[in-house]
């Protein structure tokens, strides 16, 4: 099946991440307390010298709830977590920290959204080249949108 | 919008949508958008997945070249219960089978446990419904067993119910197999029996359930004789997990049974209800009657007058339901209502066959009047609603007036502006568990007034019957 394609989901993720296998992430000891999502972001946000505004700008997320998910009185949906990775500019293998943190299932080789958000991410897009993207090829937008 | 040759002849890109080409089948991919990967397994992946309104539902994608048939389908094709998901279609493609079923919100079980601080009551509680889930399987004229109980199947819904998912290898019960070829399961969770050398049937379920049970109470499905459980909770998992299957339950009733009698609430108190307990079995001896309850804490749930795992509303429906049973009433039907002075009045008269003279006597409203002749402590007006102590002095003293007659509420209050008969029948009732789930501190609901009722009924009942 695979050789038809020319190269499988596999390797194709092999390509997106540095950690290509899914169980890697999974299986990383749950023992470790994670961070608070709010924490995180704040965290990320800080290391890359972005305010938080800026992210909720770029991760197109609603100023106000934006805000709350920063405070940590707001929990943020696995799309909310994805628009976020976007606007901090995060690769694949920190937005699937980013998703363990919010405790969201990971990116996932076999669902093709998550294969073209991965792609974004890899690339460094934004979310408006996401969203294209994702219209373009009849998947649902990030945040809620109703797909065709 | 900006032409960074966002996918101009992008090897990567085009990879992306040739992998994915034909993954699933076109009717489905025409009907449902792939969100998200929940779950993988043997040739078997649960996908959440989203019609074009936004609904959310739960597809399973078969590989073909592991799985022959679809079970899944035609297991929940049957079932109709708010506590399993629903088959909403099926897809057939070339290389894998699709099905869909409702997506049921809530939190799986193993994540409930860590983010809740569940005492053992909340466990029992959580047990016990499971029981009713798998009651409904079970029972049926053929029998499903799910065989594959897990923290992770189980969804605690947001309104507290639960909910079992993941029917994939649950398949109805042919008597006439010997064994079961294939292991299905989940190895910490399955019974010995589903490793093969016997068909599994209910009792495998059961088996599971008391893993579950375990797992919920120590944090781990394996026995660890470090970790204390309480004892009667302790006794239905070994029972629960006999390696012999003739040595469980036979029927998830038996174990709902067991986990609704078991105590969990008195866990602290064994000591000082044992004790309790001496004291009380000499103060019968010498015949002292009820009274001796009044210098003894005596819990209810140690002869298991009162369920002990119930939340309150539970409570309510069951003590509405006990009223109905014991005294063939429907005065309680309307449980969310305002309980009044003329329902309690009504009830004393229709449940307990009081005089109608002697509850409404003649005494003006509002005066004080209690005597031989007029039950109730006050002229209270029908339409007033109902204190709680106003109830309780009344549930107390309809079954034992010598528990309250010596201190009559209608004495002058106390220092404290108490009425001393209202404060005796307060502290008996809190003593015997007669206020178990009567959490309104004032004016309480037609529910709660049946409750007060029908945990009286229960207290005295067995109070009675542990004296002879």
């Amino acid at each position: 099946m695979g050789s038809e394609k020319g190269i499988s989901t596999g390797e194709l993720w092999a390509r997106l991440f540095k950690t290509p296998s899914i169980g890697s992430y999974l299986d990383e000891n749950s023992g470790t307390t994670l961070p608070s999502f709010a924490d995180y972001i704040a965290q990320l946000s800080d290391e890359r010298a972005l305010k938080h505004e800026t992210v909720i700008a770029r991760a197109g997320v609603e100023r106000s709830f934006g805000h709350r998910l920063f405070n940590g009185t707001r929990n943020p949906s696995r799309d909310t977590v994805l628009q976020l990775a976007l606007g901090l500019g995060l690769g694949c293998d920190e937005s699937q920290q980013l998703l363990k943190v919010a405790g969201m299932s990971p990116l996932h080789p076999k669902v093709k959204r998550d294969a073209v958000v991965a792609y974004c991410l890899h690339n460094g897009r934004t979310l408006m080249d996401a969203q294209e993207l994702l219209y373009e090829n009849g998947l649902p937008l990030l945040g809620g949108a109703k797909h065709e | 919008m900006n032409d960074r040759a966002l996918h101009a002849t992008d090897e990567l890109l085009d990879a992306i949508n040739a992998a994915y080409a034909d993954d699933w089948p076109a009717e489905f991919t025409d009907a449902y958008a792939v969100m998200e990967c929940l779950g993988e397994g043997q040739g078997c992946d649960t996908f959440l997945v989203q019609d074009p309104e936004g609904n959310d539902f739960v597809a399973k994608r078969y590989d073909k070249a592991v799985w022959s048939i679809d079970l899944s389908c035609n297991i929940l094709k049957a079932l109709d219960h708010p506590a399993v998901p629903q088959h909403v279609a099926s897809y057939e493609g070339e290389s894998c089978a699709v099905a869909v079923r409702t997506y049921i919100e809530g939190v799986p079980l193993d994540r409930y446990v860590r983010e809740n601080d569940l005492s053992e009551q909340d466990i029992a509680s959580i047990t016990a419904k499971l029981c009713d889930v798998l009651a409904y399987l079970h029972h049926r004229p053929e029998p499903i067993i799910h065989r594959d109980i897990k923290p992770q199947n189980v969804i605690v819904r947001p309104d507290g119910s639960v909910a079992l998912i993941d029917f994939d290898i649950a398949r109805t019960y042919n008597a006439a197999r010997e064994s079961d070829t294939v292991f299905f399961g989940t190895r910490a969770y399955a019974a010995p029996e589903q490793y093969g050398f016997s068909q599994t049937d209910a009792r495998s379920d059961i088996y599971s359930l008391g893993v579950l049970l375990r797992y919920l109470l120590t944090g781990s499905p394996r026995e660890n004789r470090n970790v204390r459980v309480y004892r009667p909770l302790e006794k239905i998992i070994a029972r629960a997990t006999a390696f012999d299957p003739e040595r469980r339950y036979d029927d998830v009733d038996q174990v709902k049974k067991a986990l609704l009698s078991a105590n969990p609430k008195s866990q602290g108190l064994r000591i000082a209800g044992l004790i309790a307990a001496i004291i009380a079995a000499l103060a019968l001896l010498s015949f002292a009657g009820f009274q001796a309850y009044k210098a003894v804490t005596w819990s209810p749930f140690n002869s298991d007058a009162i369920p002990a795992v119930l939340n309150d509303e539970e409570r309510v429906a069951d003590a509405v339901a006990f009223m109905q049973d014991r005294h063939g009433t429907h005065l309680f039907d309307n449980a969310d209502d305002t309980a009044t002075v003329g329902l309690l009045r009504q009830t004393l008269i229709e449940c307990y066959g009081l005089d109608r003279d002697y509850v409404y006597g003649s005494q003006e409203e509002g005066l004080p009047g209690e005597s031989d002749e007029f039950f109730m402590p006050w002229g209270w007006d029908d339409g007033q609603t109902v204190r709680k102590e106003t109830a309780v002095y009344a549930a107390v003293k309809v079954h034992d007036p010598s528990l309250v007659a010596e201190d009559q509420w209608s004495k002058l209050p106390d220092d404290n502006g108490e009425y001393p008969g209202a404060r005796v029948a307060m502290m008996f009732a809190e003593d015997a568990g007669i206020l178990t789930g009567a959490n309104q501190p004032y004016d309480i609901s037609v529910g709660e007034l049946a409750l007060i009722f029908a945990n009286a009924d229960r207290v005295f009942e067995a109070a009675t019957s542990a004296r002879f």
